[in-house]
C-alpha cells in the first residue's frame, strides 16, 4: 500500500501543480489585457474565456498523457503474457519516472500470477482426468510405464511404483533411465530403437528379452522382457509405452546354473590341482630313475591330468559364453609367440600319443587383435582334435599367414581318419559329435562350438575341409589389429567385446 | 597357528602361503623350500592379515576361500591405504575359484598376480615367484 498511497501523493502534487499553473494563466492573461491593451470589460471576459478554453485543451491533454502512463506500462505487461498477444514486446521499465514503485511491484505481480497460472495449467496437462484409463492402467498387474518426447516419465502405473520400490511423486517428472537403469543383452538397446524409430515411423513396436534392471540398492537384479511402443504424435505428448514382464525367476535359474558350474569346477580344481602337484614331485623326484615303460606311463598321466585341465576349461567357457559372460579383451598381440607357446602347451599330449607337430609360420604376419586366453583355447581345441583323429606316429601340420584381405589365418591339418561329408555341416554345433567316432575317441562336442563363439566373437571365421580317410584341415582367420574397432582403440588399449554379453543402454551418458 | 618351514639352502626371501587346504600347501612348501624360500604357513585369515602386516614377507601367496575372513577382504584390507602402510610383498592370488570377469578383473587389479592352482604345477608356481620378485 506504501507504493500507492506514493503514487497517490504524486498524483495530488501535480494535480495541484496543474491547477496553480491554469489559474496562474488565467491571472497573467488578466493582466496583460488590463494593462497593455486597455480593452472594453466584455472583451477582457472574451479573451479570459478563449485563454480558459486553450488552459482546458492543452492542459488536460498534457496531463493525461502523465498520469496514464503507468496504467501503459501495466497493460503492456498484460498484454506481453497474455496468450492472444505473445508476440508484444515486454515493457520497458527503465523508461518510467512517474509512478515507478507501483508500476514495477504490478508488473512483478502479473507475471508471477503468469507463472502460477503456467504451472497450473501443465499440472492439468500431467494430471489426467480420464478416470477409466487409470482405473484401467492401475489394475493392469504389468508394470507400465509412460514417457514423454525428453524421455521424462508421465505416468507410471501401481505395478511399476511397486516393481522399483518407489513413490509416485519421486517417479513421474524423472527421467525415465533414473528410474530404471536398464541394461540390454545386445547392441540392439531401447535407446538405439527409439533413435532409429523416430525418422520416418509414425508408431512402432518392439520387444527386447532378458532386460536386466539394477535397483539403486544393489540388492536385487530383475530380469524381464519389454515391450516397447512408440507414437509420434500423441496429442498428449505420449512419445513411449513400455510395459514390463519380469522373469527374474526363470533367467536367474540360468545364472544359478552357471553359480552351479563355478561351485562344481572348483571342488573339480582341488583334486586337479594335487594330482598335478604329485606328478610334478615325482617327476622332479624320479627322472631317470624308472625303467622306459614306468617313464612313458608317468608322461600319459601327466598329459591327463593336463587334458582333464583343458576340458574344465572349455566347460567353464561353455558356461560363461551360454550366460552371457564371456567377456573378450582384444589386444595388439603378436601372434607367432601367442601360436607358439600354445603349441608347446599341448607338445606332452601329441608326444604321448607318438604324434609330431609341424609347425610353421610366416615371417611377414601383422600383429592381430586377440585376447590371449580365448585364442589359446581356440587353438588348444584343434589341436587336441587333430591328435585324437590322428593315426599313431602320425603328423599335425600348423600354419599361419596373411590372407589377401589382410587377415592372419591358421590351420590345422591333421592327416587321420576324416569326417564324413554328412557330417560336416554341424561340426560346429554344441555337443555335436560324428556318432562313428564316438566310441572310438574321447570327446564332448564343446570343443568346436567354443572355438566358433571365439573366432567369431574376434571377427573372424572358422572353417574346415575334410576328405574321410585322409584327415581334415580347419582353420580360423583373425583381424589384424589395425583393422579393428576404427577410432575406438585410441581410447583405450583394450576393445571389450562380448560374445553375447551386456551392452548398457548409453543415451543418458550421451546428454 | 602359523607354521614356519625354512629352507635347507635359504636365499632369504620369506613366503606367507595362506592356504587352508593342507596337502596343497604342503607341495607348495617343498617347491618353494627346494628354490630356497622360506615358507610360513597360516590357514585362518585374520591371522594370515595379521602376520602379513608385519611387513616381514617378500611374497603372500593368497587362496581366497579361506576361514574367517575371505582373501578377497585380507587382499581389500592390506591394499587400503588407511589401514595399512605401504607393503613390500608382491600378493599373489592363488585359487580354484571361479569369479565373475568383473570380479576377478577387480581382484587383478589389486594383485601382483592372480593364478589358478589347477592350471599350474608347484614348480611353475616358483618359476612365477622367481620371474616376479627380483
Amino acid at each position: 500500500m506504501d507504493h500507492l498511497q506514493k503514487f497517490t501523493s504524486q498524483i495530488r502534487g501535480r494535480l495541484v501543480g496543474i491547477l496553480l499553473v491554469n489559474n496562474l494563466l488565467v491571472f497573467a492573461d488578466w493582466w496583460v489585457i488590463e494593462h497593455f491593451f486597455h480593452l472594453q470589460d466584455y472583451q477582457v471576459l472574451i479573451a479570459l474565456g478563449v485563454a480558459t478554453l486553450l488552459g482546458l485543451t492543452l492542459l488536460p491533454w498534457v496531463s493525461a498523457e502523465y498520469i496514464a502512463q503507468p496504467t501503459k506500462f501495466i497493460w503492456q505487461a498484460v498484454l506481453h503474457i497474455a496468450p492472444d498477444t505473445a508476440n508484444m514486446a515486454a515493457p520497458n521499465l527503465k523508461n518510467i519516472h512517474f509512478g515507478r514503485e507501483l508500476v514495477t511491484a504490478l508488473v512483478t505481480h502479473v507475471y508471477q500470477l503468469a507463472n502460477v497460472a503456467d504451472n497450473v495449467e501443465k499440472l492439468a496437462r500431467t494430471k489426467r482426468h480420464d478416470l477409466k484409463a487409470d482405473f484401467v492402467a492401475n489394475s493392469l498387474p504389468l508394470p507400465l510405464v509412460v514417457l514423454d518426447k525428453d524421455m521424462n516419465i508421465l505416468f507410471a502405473n501401481e505395478a511399476l511404483l511397486k516393481y522399483v520400490g518407489r513413490e509416485a511423486a519421486d517417479t513421474v517428472g524423472q527421467n525415465v533411465y533414473l528410474v530404471l537403469d536398464m541394461l540390454f543383452s545386445d547392441q540392439h538397446t531401447f535407446d538405439s530403437w527409439l533413435e532409429r524409430v523416430r525418422i520416418g515411423k509414425v508408431t512402432a513396436t518392439r520387444t527386447w528379452t532378458r532386460v536386466r534392471l539394477n535397483l539403486p540398492d544393489q540388492k536385487e537384479t530383475r530380469l524381464f522382457d519389454l515391450v516397447g511402443y512408440y507414437n509420434k504424435s500423441n496429442p498428449e505428448g505420449f512419445e513411449v509405452m513400455l510395459t514390463i514382464f519380469d522373469r527374474t525367476r526363470e533367467y536367474s535359474q540360468d545364472e544359478q546354473a552357471m553359480g552351479f558350474v563355478a561351485l562344481a569346477v572348483h571342488e573339480l580344481r582341488t583334486p586337479l590341482t594335487l594330482l598335478r602337484g604329485y606328478i610334478d614331485v615325482f617327476e622332479e623326484e624320479l627322472d631317470g630313475k624308472l625303467d622306459p615303460e614306468l617313464t612313458d606311463f608317468m608322461r600319459k598321466m601327466k598329459a591327463s591330468a593336463q587334458q582333464l585341465a583343458a576340458f574344465m576349461a572349455n566347460v567353464l567357457n561353455l558356461a560363461r559364453f551360454e550366460n552371457d559372460q564371456l567377456v573378450l579383451k582384444l589386444r595388439e598381440e603378436k601372434w607367432a609367440p601367442l601360436l607358439e607357446s600354445a603349441v608347446k602347451d599341448v607338445q606332452l599330449r601329441a608326444d604321448v600319443r607318438g604324434i609330431k607337430f609341424d609347425l610353421k609360420v610366416d615371417d611377414n604376419l601383422p600383429t592381430v587383435g586377440a585376447d590371449a586366453v580365448s585364442v589359446y583355447e581356440v587353438v588348444n581345441n584343434l589341436l587336441d582334435n587333430a591328435i585324437k583323429y590322428s593315426k599313431p606316429n602320425g603328423v599335425v601340420q600348423i600354419r599361419a599367414h596373411v590372407n589377401s584381405d589382410g587377415s592372419v589365418e591358421t590351420t590345422v591339418q591333421d592327416f587321420g581318419v576324416g569326417i564324413p561329408e554328412s557330417a560336416m555341416g554341424n561340426l560346429f554345433d554344441k555337443f555335436y559329435r560324428d556318432y562313428r567316432n564316438r566310441t572310438q575317441v574321447g570327446g564332448t562336442g564343446m570343443g568346436l562350438y567354443l572355438a566358433k563363439a571365439i573366432v567369431t566373437a574376434h571377427g573372424g571365421n572358422i572353417w574346415v575341409q575334410s576328405k574321410e580317410g585322409q584327415g581334415s584341415t580347419f582353420g580360423f582367420t583373425l583381424k589384424p589389429f589395425s583393422q579393428l574397432g576404427g577410432g575406438q582403440k585410441h581410447d583405450s588399449p583394450d576393445i571389450v567385446r562380448t560374445a553375447h554379453g551386456w551392452i548398457k543402454n548409453h543415451s543418458m551418458y550421451r546428454r | 597357528m602359523a607354521q614356519v618351514f625354512t629352507s635347507p639352502n635359504p636365499i632369504g626371501k620369506k613366503v606367507l602361503c595362506m592356504e587352508d587346504e593342507h596337502f596343497i600347501s604342503e607341495l607348495y612348501v617343498r617347491a618353494l623350500n627346494k628354490a630356497g624360500y622360506d615358507v610360513t604357513v597360516e590357514v585362518d585369515g585374520l591371522q594370515g592379515l595379521q602376520l602379513a602386516q608385519t611387513d616381514q614377507f617378500d611374497i603372500i601367496l593368497l587362496d581366497l576361500m579361506i576361514p574367517s575372513i575371505t582373501g578377497i577382504e585380507v587382499l581389500r584390507r592390506l591394499r587400503n591405504p588407511a589401514i595399512t602402510k605401504q607393503l613390500r610383498a608382491k600378493i599373489i592370488i592363488t585359487t580354484n575359484l571361479e569369479q565373475r570377469e568383473d570380479v576377478r578383473a577387480d581382484i587383478e587389479k589389486q594383485a601382483d598376480g592372480y593364478l589358478v592352482k589347477a592350471e599350474i604345477t608347484p614348480r611353475e608356481l616358483v618359476e612365477f615367484i622367481n620371474s616376479i620378485n627380483v
